[in-house]
């Protein structure tokens, strides 16, 4: 398994690892992505399969250290040739960044663009960092947390949720 | 006793139908139609349909190129002159001066056609 | 949502009974399909359910050549202005039905991005409940929308689609003032709508 060698050729990047049945994970720092990504190609991890992200409200919202930040973006990756599946993720900062990684994977464009859409994270070197499922001026980000699960319906009778937007009319 | 124009009376009753059928229709969609129908003019409805999102460019409407007519106009030319040729050939009895009737028809065409030829008009990229 | 009231005295006279006659049975569908309601759709158009015996089997996908729009399935808020201009765009007389409950209330969706039911942007005539309705049930829809129009007169104003207008006027005069897309109108609109009680933005 890959996780087991990774560590000779990249010392030092990886900050957590665990197996369950086949199903592995590691933890990386951002500094480290574009060269995991590299090694990973060269491995034969050459399917991006998803790229999503996971808001931790309780964890500080910090950078630098072991879990930095605020969110976990996830990366799958499957090596065809092995059949092996290899999750990576790399906590970031609310208002922090992570390398794009568009110049590797064509994939990852619009991957990334619903990551920024739904968590506002953003990307260097992305070539099109804009919304992707919702409209273009549309507040917030949606699978925050703390956005309201219904998306603040002005409507709501029962059971509501914080109204949309704090009720402010978005300006252009 | 036949009235002398008899064979012609079907074609004036035709002409009647005619005249009160494009009457009729005339009184009956200026008149008769907007009573029932709703109108209610707005300026969205005239508005170019591109599937409910703004039209992305504006109109393709120009912006063809013009060597289309030119074509065109040449074909018809040359097709007409052609089109002339046919019954003239048809009863064509070898005579010289029919002969060089239609010769001398065909070489007006022919100063038109190499002046297009030099200016051009034949080759589709200038 | 105020539409033509039953009791409102309104008589229709043979003219109008020859018109409406007209109308309801040729009744040309506008299919607005976006998700599986549109399925049962194209199944009632079949031949099992057969809709052309209701004079509905041409089915046009221009707003121009149709008078009947059937809104299938989910209308998320990012497809709510496109369905507003293509409502606009349908010549009238048009009646609009609401096929199952994405559409009528936005159904088993009660998210950021789902439009809580058309209704609240455009006036809906018929509403058919259902996840998705059986082809009967749309069959049947349709067979109430014409005893709708059979009780409909010539000399009657339709006041939703004239307030429909005025709000798309609105709409787009807010658009152009302050820059934002057709969707974030539409949400301030639903918010302005909301303070003071209305239930649609029209």
């Amino acid at each position: 398994m890959i996780i087991e060698h990774i560590d000779a050729q990249l010392p030092g990047a990886v900050t957590d690892r665990h197996a369950f049945r086949g199903d592995q994970t590691i933890v990386v720092a951002k500094e480290n992505l574009l060269a995991l990504v590299d090694l990973l190609y060269r491995e034969g991890f050459q399917l991006l399969v998803d790229i999503t992200a996971v808001d931790w409200p309780e964890r500080p919202n910090a950078e630098g250290g072991a879990a930095a930040g605020r969110f976990d973006v996830v990366y799958h990756w499957l090596n065809l040739a092995s059949q092996e599946r290899l999750r990576v993720k790399v906590p970031v900062a609310d208002g922090g960044t992570v390398p794009s990684l568009t110049g590797h994977f064509k994939t990852a464009d619009w991957f990334e663009r619903e990551v920024f859409d739904l968590f506002g994270i953003r990307f260097d070197g992305h070539p099109n960092m804009k919304r992707l499922l919702t409209w273009d001026d549309f507040p917030g980000h949606a699978l925050r947390k703390d956005f309201p699960l219904d998306g603040g319906d002005p409507f709501c009778m029962e059971g509501c949720t914080a109204p949309y937007n704090n009720g402010e009319r978005a300006q252009g | 006793m036949a009235h002398p124009a008899s064979p012609f009376l079907p074609i004036l009753i035709l002409l009647l139908v005619a005249a009160v059928t494009a009457i009729a229709i005339l009184v009956l969609s200026g008149k008769v139609l907007p009573l029932l129908k709703p109108n209610n003019p707005q300026e969205a409805k005239l508005r170019p349909y591109e599937c409910g999102v703004p039209p992305l460019q504006e109109g393709a409407r120009h912006k063809y190129s013009v060597k289309f007519y030119l074509t065109a106009m040449l074909f018809i030319l040359f097709d007409v002159e052609a089109a002339f040729l046919l019954p003239w050939a048809v009863n064509f009895k070898h005579a010289l001066w029919t002969f060089a009737a239609m010769l001398s028809f065909m070489a007006t065409l022919l100063v038109g056609f190499i002046y297009a030829w030099g200016k051009g008009a034949f080759e589709w990229e200038r | 949502m105020a539409e033509m009231n039953i009791n409102d005295a309104v008589v229709t006279t043979r003219l109008d009974a020859v018109v409406n006659w007209g109308r309801k049975n040729s009744l040309w569908p506008l299919p607005f399909g976006t998700a599986c309601c549109a399925i049962e759709f194209m199944s009632m158009m079949a031949s099992k359910y057969d809709m052309s015996r209701f004079g509905a089997e041409a089915m046009r996908f221009s707003p121009r050549q149709s008078d009947m729009m059937l809104v299938l399935g989910t209308v998320t808020n990012k497809m709510a202005p496109i369905l507003r201009t293509i409502y606009a765009q349908m010549a009238e007389p048009k009646w609009v039905i609401s096929v199952g409950v994405c559409a009528s209330s936005g159904g088993m969706y009660r998210t950021y991005a789902t439009l809580q039911g058309v209704d609240r942007v455009i006036p809906v005539d018929v509403y058919v409940p259902g996840c998705p309705p059986r082809p009967e049930s749309m069959i049947y829809g349709v067979m109430k929308l014409q005893e709708k129009i059979e009780k409909e007169s010539l000399s009657m104003r339709k006041e939703h689609i004239a307030r429909f207008y005025e709000s798309l006027a609105r709409q787009e005069a807010l658009q152009a003032e302050k820059g934002l897309t057709g969707q974030q109108t539409i949400r301030n609109m639903l918010m302005d709508a909301a303070e003071r009680g209305a239930g649609t933005i029209f």
